[in-house]
């Protein structure tokens, strides 16, 4: 058993452990890999990627009402009405949907919305929370009053509250974008919007709190001495110690934040238009739970196995970058 | 359940024989049973004048008859008068001004006290009343002058000019005077009165007996009724998820299911006890379009464009593979589901996207940039079709996104929820203030069966700044139509009034200033052991007092 | 203690006004109530306009916050359009108890919600219990014996529950153990509402009313809350005090109990002090499918039609319980843990 206890993450290490063999970084890698649900959870994640990108570059269909070949997203949007309801066969494998598109190409082409979705709103949470704990913290007074009342008032407020009110706020107000030659709806963006605005504030206090306790070590005050300026402390030194919280909140708030898309999406505010989502996928197979199975069982899967690999990689992560982790290297 | 059911039943049998025996031998009549209905909006409140929902009206026909409600075939049906007021019978007077109802003597209300032509009058007087804030006032704030008491049993109605949709929208509720005139004058208003939400007297074949919010309404057998019910009661349930309400019927837990859709009807018959039957409400799923200069697409101003939309679209697969052809066909005019007012000879325009190809052609919108979508003098041909958030729209815009992708027409698809989407002028309305090319929702004419929608046609009812709440938000403006618009609601006479709506429908048609997508009637669940049940369209439980449920 | 608690109450009081300013500013983004206030049957133009008078609705947005919070009734309002102020308000304003109408149902809304309350929490109550009884047993369990078989099984499942929405999982339920297990001749569970009416609103009924709408619930739940448990448990387990208990030669039983859960419990109270106040508010897609009477449904019931003045008191009412739950959670903790003090 290594005493990791004595290696605090303060990026100086090398000051305080004579015998390092390993910088925190590395130990921290290693302790990753050795963490077996992490390696099978980032495992899932990489096959969920391929199937997401490459099998979306490679697979294309024939679609008979116009005729022709599609790929990509027309073919997630190749519709034949006459064909709906179809079971998992050999021309359709995962079957059709209610107006007859592939749940295959849907899956494909959903998925890489519903991780869009997921990573932006994960990285918004990120940036409010980080921004918001670290300049209450800092400054305190005043502004980490004002800031810190704004945050528990929104947590006072249900989130399913606030999700309306986004969605109310937002909504059809925001024109269609183009990204990477995808034609995405603006509901894309409002989902994003309302998600990552309605979920930074646990964030934002676990940041102040860590900030709270390096604020006044001696490092931040050598750097004040010296005549750093407030950002860049607060860039250069105290956010970067408190990553391994960040890091931890961002991997579970992308899950978190497919999980919410599905959710809005049964309150009938999701991701609008003809595009796929997982989230939608499976809101407009809540009618044939019974009478199309396939319909839910492919989206349901695959937002399963997507949840359970970023959890089983943030529960790794946690423990490898937590320096009074007990776990065994 | 069964085993429950027939023990209940047979308890219900002896109370009531012990009751007749008590009664002294006279005949009372004997109630039994419990018909289950399940409701996916709750009522807001009971008292009419504060409630315009559809799912508190509908109740209605159980405790607070009107005047006369409709049969399964839309024909009015004396309640609690003699008989239908007509020119024949001198119920409408000769210039159409003055409407003479004659009260049945033996009606009385659920407590016993006699209903007069007073209970008429005060209801008048509490409809207009500042005191009170009613939902809504139509049609006696603006068409009729006075409400009379000639004697006990004969109310006159005088208009102020002759009003021709008088049947579905005069005295449809009486208030009991004896019961709220006391909360009138010791509150100042009826506003807070507990009648609204506990209307423990009414006048029906059942009266109210409880509502716990969120969970449920009962009504109970009245004998005081003309017409007693045989049922013992009728428990309504809020069940507020579709598919929840699905599974409650499936699952044998409710007798009747409300608003259903085409797509639930071959699950929910699987089984063999339920039966689905489809009543016609007057509502049309319905495309309007924006012919507004100022706000719409400059294309959508050409009637040869907005012929080739409806040419371009394939209604007719949509309705076969998503719905039911035989109980949604596509409609041709915004009249197909109001009996008596379709004109059969008016056909839905074909699908035939080459015609549609050729009139885009004719009328300059060619492809000329090649990006798959025609353009004309740099505009490309991309409409705004916007609905509301329901899944069945939804498909129904990736549907028609790819057909008309087929002739080169491009789409934006837009969802608003509905509480946005239906806003006025001034809070932003999307249809209001034209954000849209192509708009599709269920519409009715403002009171069916009566055919009057003057008010979506209208160019006095254009929304804007100055007219906020105008309902018509397409922006039809067209003096011809205006001109019948105004002229048919000021004839009483039913077949005059019927060849102005022809004329209508025709102008419309030609015109292609409304497309219909499908005849929207309402969809009912029958479970096989509520017997009795005959549904009509604009009061549905007409004839409650028939039903009986058995083993 | 006492100066402590009453200090935190007068905190509170500029907390719950900044609340009640960003709610009512909030509210503005929902469409017009009189638009929608018939459903299906919207009311005609011409009404709105007299509708909107008659409700306050066309005052600015700060008369209808002050009117709200302490009432009108110093001053005289317009009913009958003429532009002249002749009725008497009737308001008192929150402050006053005078919660407000429903716009909709025109009743007052404190009524409504009582009538609600008391579904809620015996539905939501019930399966906080059985939520903390089950996550404190998995999670304890599963960070005795870490990455064990039973620990992984656990995770996996866990996670499994964690992943599903709540609408689909509920609705499954409703058709294996209401709608198939009926058809195919097994014991059954009814599909909706409290209770069959034939039978009458009895505890028992009630009971098996709840099951459906409760496993939805604790599936969903526990899974969050067992990790929670565990992590924390696997924390304390780590601290040098429970190794030194240990070394002393302590029974591994004994020095769970004794040592490492109460320190872990700590952390658990936090996070459930925090989640009881929003029992208030329901569970809005499992009452939603279930056809629960309680306050998840009130909400957004009157979410639909802008309600605003039903939704202000709902979300009072929460924010309300939040700040008492965050006082009494602050004093459970000084009696759990003796180093915190307040002061």
């Amino acid at each position: 058993m290594t005493n990791t206890t004595s290696t605090p993450l303060t990026g100086n290490t090398k000051l305080n452990s004579p015998a390092a063999p390993l910088s925190p970084m590395a130990l921290g890698v290693r302790r990753f890999r050795k963490h077996r649900m992490a390696m099978f959870g980032l495992g899932l994640l990489i096959l969920l990627m391929f199937y997401i990108s490459f099998a979306g570059l490679l697979s294309k269909g024939y679609c008979a009402p116009i005729n022709k070949d599609v790929s990509g997203e027309a073919w997630a949007n190749c519709n034949d009405t006459s064909l709906k309801l179809q079971p998992p066969s050999a021309d359709h494998i995962f079957g059709t949907d209610v107006i007859g598109r592939d749940i295959f190409a849907r899956t494909i082409y959903g998925g890489q919305i519903s991780l869009l979705i997921g990573i932006s709103a994960a990285i918004m949470e990120v940036i409010l929370g980080a921004l918001i704990g670290s300049l209450a913290a800092y400054y305190g007074g005043w502004v980490d009053s004002a800031l810190m009342r704004f945050t528990e008032a929104m947590l006072n407020i249900p989130s399913l509250f606030l999700l309306i009110i986004g969605a109310r706020f937002f909504g059809g107000g925001l024109p269609s974008i183009n990204l990477l030659g995808r034609e995405l709806t603006g509901s894309v963006i409002v989902i994003i919007l309302i998600i990552g605005a309605t979920s930074w504030m646990y964030l934002a206090r676990i940041v102040r709190a860590n900030i709270l306790s390096l604020r006044e070590r001696d490092f931040v005050s050598a750097s004040r001495a010296l005549g750093a300026s407030d950002r860049r402390i607060i860039l250069a030194h105290l956010l970067p110690n408190t990553t391994a919280p960040l890091i931890v909140s961002a991997t579970l708030g992308v899950a978190n934040a497919i999980l919410a898309e599905a959710y809005v999406s049964f309150l009938g505010l999701g991701v609008q238009g003809a595009t796929a989502t997982w989230g939608n996928m499976l809101d407009g197979a809540y009618q044939y739970l019974e009478a199309a199975p396939w319909l839910w069982f492919f989206p349901g899967t695959l937002i399963l196995l997507t949840v359970l690999g970023i959890n089983f990689v943030g529960d790794g992560l946690r423990d490898a970058l937590d320096p009074y982790s007990t776990r065994h290297v | 359940m069964k085993q429950k059911l027939l023990s209940l039943l047979s308890l219900l049998m002896l109370a009531s024989m012990l009751l007749a025996a008590c009664g002294g031998g006279a005949a009372a009549p004997t109630f039994s049973g419990t018909a289950t209905i399940t409701f996916v909006q709750e009522p807001d409140n009971l008292n009419p004048l504060y409630s315009s929902m559809w799912f508190s009206q509908i109740t209605r026909e159980f405790w607070l008859k009107g005047a006369w409600s409709f049969d399964a075939n839309s024909q009015p049906y004396p309640e609690l008068v003699t008989e239908i007021p007509s020119t024949s019978n001198g119920g409408i007077s000769a210039d159409g001004k003055t409407l003479t109802l004659k009260l049945r003597p033996d009606v009385t209300w659920s407590d016993g006290e006699a209903m007069t032509a007073d209970d008429f009058v005060f209801t008048y007087d509490m409809v207009m009343s500042e005191k009170n804030i009613v939902n809504g006032r139509y049609p006696y704030e603006d068409f009729v002058s006075s409400v009379e008491a000639k004697d006990p049993q004969t109310v006159v109605v005088n208009f102020t000019e002759p009003f021709a949709p008088w049947l579905t929208s005069i005295f449809n509720f009486v208030l009991p005077k004896h019961v709220l005139q006391p909360v009138f004058d010791s509150e100042g208003t009826l506003d807070n009165a507990a009648w609204n939400r506990a209307p423990s007297v009414g006048v029906g074949p059942f009266v109210f007996q409880e509502w716990e919010s969120g969970s449920h309404i009962i009504f109970k057998a009245n004998p005081n009724w003309i017409r007693p019910p045989k049922l013992e009661q009728v428990f309504i349930r809020m069940t507020p998820d579709d598919a929840a309400q699905e599974a409650a019927i499936i699952a044998g837990d409710t007798h009747i299911g409300v608003f259903l859709s085409s797509d639930q009807i071959d699950r929910l018959e699987a089984g063999g006890d339920v039966k689905v039957v489809a009543t016609p409400g007057g509502y049309n799923e319905s495309w309007f379009l924006n012919v507004n200069p100022a706000t719409a697409h400059p294309a959508m101003l050409d009637v040869n464009v907005r012929k080739a939309i409806a040419l371009a679209t394939d209604r007719f697969s949509i309705v076969k593979d998503l719905l039911k052809p035989d109980i949604n066909p596509v409609n041709a005019t915004f009249w197909d589901n109001t009996p008596g007012y379709a004109t059969d000879s008016l056909e839905p325009y074909p699908y035939d996207p080459e015609q549609a190809k050729q009139l885009l052609d004719e009328a300059g919108w060619v492809d000329s940039n090649g990006d798959g979508t025609r353009d004309k003098d740099g505009v490309e041909l991309i409409l705004r079709y916007a609905t509301t958030t329901r899944e069945l729209r939804k498909n129904v815009q990736a549907v028609v996104q790819q057909q008309w992708a087929q002739v080169g027409i491009g789409t934006e698809l837009i969802n608003h929820s509905s509480d946005i989407f239906w806003n006025n002028y001034n809070d932003g309305g999307p249809q209001a203030l034209g954000e849209y090319d192509i708009s599709e929702y269920s519409q009715s004419p403002d009171g069916p069966p009566d055919p009057e929608a003057s008010q979506n046609w209208l160019c006095s009812e254009i929304a804007s700044a100055d007219n906020p709440d105008g309902a018509n938000w397409q922006g039809v403006c067209d003096d011809e139509l205006d001109a019948l618009f105004k002229q048919q609601a000021t004839i009483a006479d039913p077949a005059a009034r019927l060849a102005v709506y022809r004329q209508i429908q025709q102008k419309m048609y030609d015109e292609v200033l409304y497309i219909g997508m499908w005849k929207d009637p309402d969809l009912w669940s029958i479970n096989s052991k509520l017997q009795g049940v005959n549904l009509s369209g604009p009061t549905p439980f007409w004839n409650a007092y028939e039903w009986e449920v058995s083993e | 203690m006492t100066n402590y608690i009453i200090r935190r109450l007068a905190q509170a009081i500029p907390q719950l006004f900044i609340i009640s300013i960003i709610l009512f500013t909030l509210m503005q983004a929902f469409g017009d109530p009189v638009a929608t206030l018939g459903a299906r049957n919207p009311p005609r133009p011409e009404e709105k306009e007299r509708l909107r008078r008659q409700l306050g609705l066309d005052q600015p947005v700060y008369m209808q916050y002050i009117t709200w919070l302490v009432g009108n009734d110093w001053q005289k309002i317009d009913m009958d359009g003429d532009g002249v102020p002749e009725t008497p308000g009737q308001r008192k304003g929150i402050l006053r108890g005078d919660w407000g109408n429903s716009l909709v149902a025109r009743r007052p809304v404190l009524e409504m919600i009582g009538e609600r309350l008391p579904n809620t929490l015996i539905l939501m109550i019930t399966a906080e219990i059985v939520i903390i009884i089950l996550s404190l047993m998995i999670g304890l369990v599963s960070a005795l014996r870490p990455y064990s078989l039973f620990d992984n099984i656990v995770t996996g499942l866990s996670f499994i529950g964690y992943s599903m929405p709540v609408f689909w999982l509920a609705l499954m339920l409703m058709y294996i153990f209401a709608v198939n297990f009926r058809r195919w001749g097994l014991p059954y569970l009814p599909t909706v509402g409290m209770f069959d009416p034939a039978v009458g609103k009895t505890p028992a009924e009630i009971i098996k009313h709840m099951i459906l709408p409760l496993t939805t619930l604790a599936v969903i739940s526990t899974a969050g809350y067992s990790r929670f448990v565990r992590s924390s448990v696997l924390e304390v387990l780590g601290q040098d005090y429970v190794r030194t208990a240990r070394a002393k030669g302590l029974k591994a039983m004994y020095v769970v109990f004794r040592h490492a859960l109460p320190n872990a419990a700590l952390p658990f109270i936090t996070l459930i002090g925090l989640d009881i106040p929003f029992l208030l508010a329901g569970a809005v897609v499992t009452e939603r499918i279930f056809a629960w009477p309680g306050m998840g449904r009130l909400f957004l019931d009157h979410t639909e039609r802008a309600d605003f003045p039903m939704l202000m008191g709902i979300l009072m009412l929460i924010s309300i319980a939040v700040v008492i739950f965050q006082i009494i959670t602050d004093v459970v903790y000084s009696f759990v843990d003796p180093r915190i003090r307040l002061e």
